[in-house]
């Protein structure tokens, strides 16, 4: 056989010259073109998928703090909620910025306990990603609500008495994963740092941060005595700088979503709207930018502050190594 | 959005156009399953959308994604390495999923027993000439070393796949190819379907 013969059946066996490979392709293309819009923290977690390396040097140590703050603080809320009134009485811009500044205050003060998140990000009108996080203490429950995501892993992470649990893509079932510290990706951002951040998100820093910035606020009543406060808030303290890739840096919104187009530009303004309950704790925050197709919707909406009951170990979770 | 963002947007676009079926191919058989060569791809985009900027224009701008893809696939195997047992388990896997369906087209299936029989080195190389259509001075901008140096193994690399060939012919019998079991799981050869 000569040399180009052997050549000549490699080159036969390309892939690309299969029956149904450009459609294939262009399959693939609009799959890989979405992920690219949807690439998140969340991705990183996954095992293999690089992503953005955040720095949390004494997740631990905040925790403690946190855990040992959080009783007086709820203490100092509730007093300043008798003392304050609620925080949609208040006439005027000032009066406003008041008001949610308060809100805010309270509500990280209820949050610091126990509380569920629903993060949601649209993009030009169609859900793009999703997560669910319920947090008691030092307990987080995980679940990107993408049915792409479902079962697969990555997709539902659980943090019961400092055990991590995750789900097995083979089979959908809960396993085992042991200590977060224990588990680093290498590249991306580790379970541990993922949760670190999640529960600073939770603590109220986060909120504090975006209601403290928020400039041209006005104000609005809804029908079930919320009220709606809106306003322009630099992306820059809403997306935090979050470590570098590639020599570029990386800026995170609120429970890990990598931020895209203007969010990505600290000193991008975007529309904040903090949406305050009658009982004077913020229900849902609602980031947006950018217009048409490229318009970007981010909701993060607050529940059972204080009140959502901590998650249980899976019982049927599996050691690692059983297989 | 600026005129320069609408720019840099319209070449992105432009540039994922082009060159996303050469990455989501050179990925599909680089990478250790499906969903790595996806994650990859979209890794290297990512990559090019952030350092847009510095990309060169043409043909080279393909050789730029691929020796983007090269590494990013490497730091994946990397990665995978250093797993703790969750992600050694998931290694496991690829290396199950790694192995390449039976194909019906005998002389195909030969061709793959061929490459998996191949070194690393050499079927990297050999691929990238033969299925990626890249020139030795392509070729070695993406391995990172001199043109000659790229001649060179890539001459030795077509000499060995024609020898693996050539032995696979002599023995067919018709049935599949025999593959010896130690190579399945260490050759870390696939052909990836696409996602």
């Amino acid at each position: 056989m000569k040399a180009s013969e052997s050549l000549q059946a490699l080159r036969r066996a390309n892939p690309r010259a299969t029956a149904g490979y450009a459609r294939s392709v262009d399959a693939a293309a609009d799959a890989l073109r979405a992920q690219l819009v949807t690439t998140s923290a969340d991705v990183a977690v996954e095992v293999g998928a690089p992503g953005p390396r955040t720095r949390h040097p004494a997740p631990r140590r905040r925790l403690a703090r946190a855990a040992a703050v959080a009783s007086l603080a709820a203490v100092a809320a509730t007093a300043a909620v008798l003392t304050l009134g609620s925080p949609g009485v208040g006439p005027g811009v000032a009066n406003a910025a008041a008001a949610v500044r308060q809100a805010a205050t309270v509500t990280a003060a209820s949050a610091e306990r126990s509380g569920t998140a629903v993060v949601r990000i649209t993009h030009d009108g169609r859900a793009w990603a999703g997560t669910t996080i319920r947090w008691h203490g030092s307990d987080l429950a995980v679940s990107r609500d993408a049915p792409q995501r479902q079962a697969k892993a990555g997709s539902r992470m659980l943090l019961v008495d400092g055990t991590l649990y995750g789900i097995d893509p083979v089979d959908g079932g809960w396993v085992v994963l042991g200590n977060p510290q224990n588990i680093d990706p290498d590249s991306g951002t580790t379970p541990d740092e993922y949760l670190a951040a999640v529960r600073e998100d939770v603590g109220g820093e986060t909120l504090h941060r975006i209601v403290d910035g928020m400039t041209g606020l006005t104000t609005r009543q809804l029908g079930d005595g919320s009220t709606v406060y809106s306003g322009t808030v630099p992306a820059g303290l809403i997306a935090r700088e979050s470590g570098f890739k590639e020599g570029q840096p990386i800026r995170v919104l609120p429970f890990g979503y990598v931020a895209h187009d203007e969010a990505a530009d600290p000193a991008a303004p975007l529309h904040a709207a903090v949406t305050v309950s009658a009982g004077g704790i913020v229900s849902e925050i609602t980031i947006t930018w950018g217009t048409g197709a490229s318009a970007w919707r981010y909701t993060v909406a607050y529940s059972r502050l204080g009140a959502t009951t901590a998650p249980a170990a899976p019982p049927d979770a599996r050691p690692l190594r059983e297989r | 959005m600026t005129e320069r963002e609408r720019e840099r947007r319209r070449r992105f676009d432009a540039l994922f156009t082009s060159y996303s079926p050469d990455i989501l191919a050179y990925c599909g058989w680089r990478a250790g399953s499906a969903s790595d060569a996806q994650d990859a791809a979209a890794d290297v985009f990512l990559t090019a959308w952030r350092r847009l900027d510095e990309l060169p224009d043409g043909d080279a701008a393909r050789v730029w994604l691929y020796a983007t893809a090269r590494r990013v696939i490497a730091n994946q195997r990397r990665s995978s390495r250093r797993r703790v047992a969750l992600y050694e388990r998931l290694a496991l896997d690829a290396a199950t999923v790694a192995r390449v369906p039976p194909s019906p087209n005998r002389e195909e299936a030969l061709v793959h027993e061929a490459l998996r029989r191949l070194g690393s080195r050499d079927r990297e190389i050999l691929l990238l000439a033969e299925w990626e259509d890249l020139t030795p001075a392509q070729i070695a901008e993406v391995l990172g070393c001199l043109a000659m140096t790229a001649r060179g193994r890539l001459h030795r690399a077509r000499r060995r796949f024609r020898t693996a060939f050539e032995d696979l012919l002599a023995r067919d019998d018709g049935g599949q190819p025999r593959r010896e079991d130690s190579e399945t799981s260490t050759t870390g050869y696939s052909v990836q379907p696409l996602p």
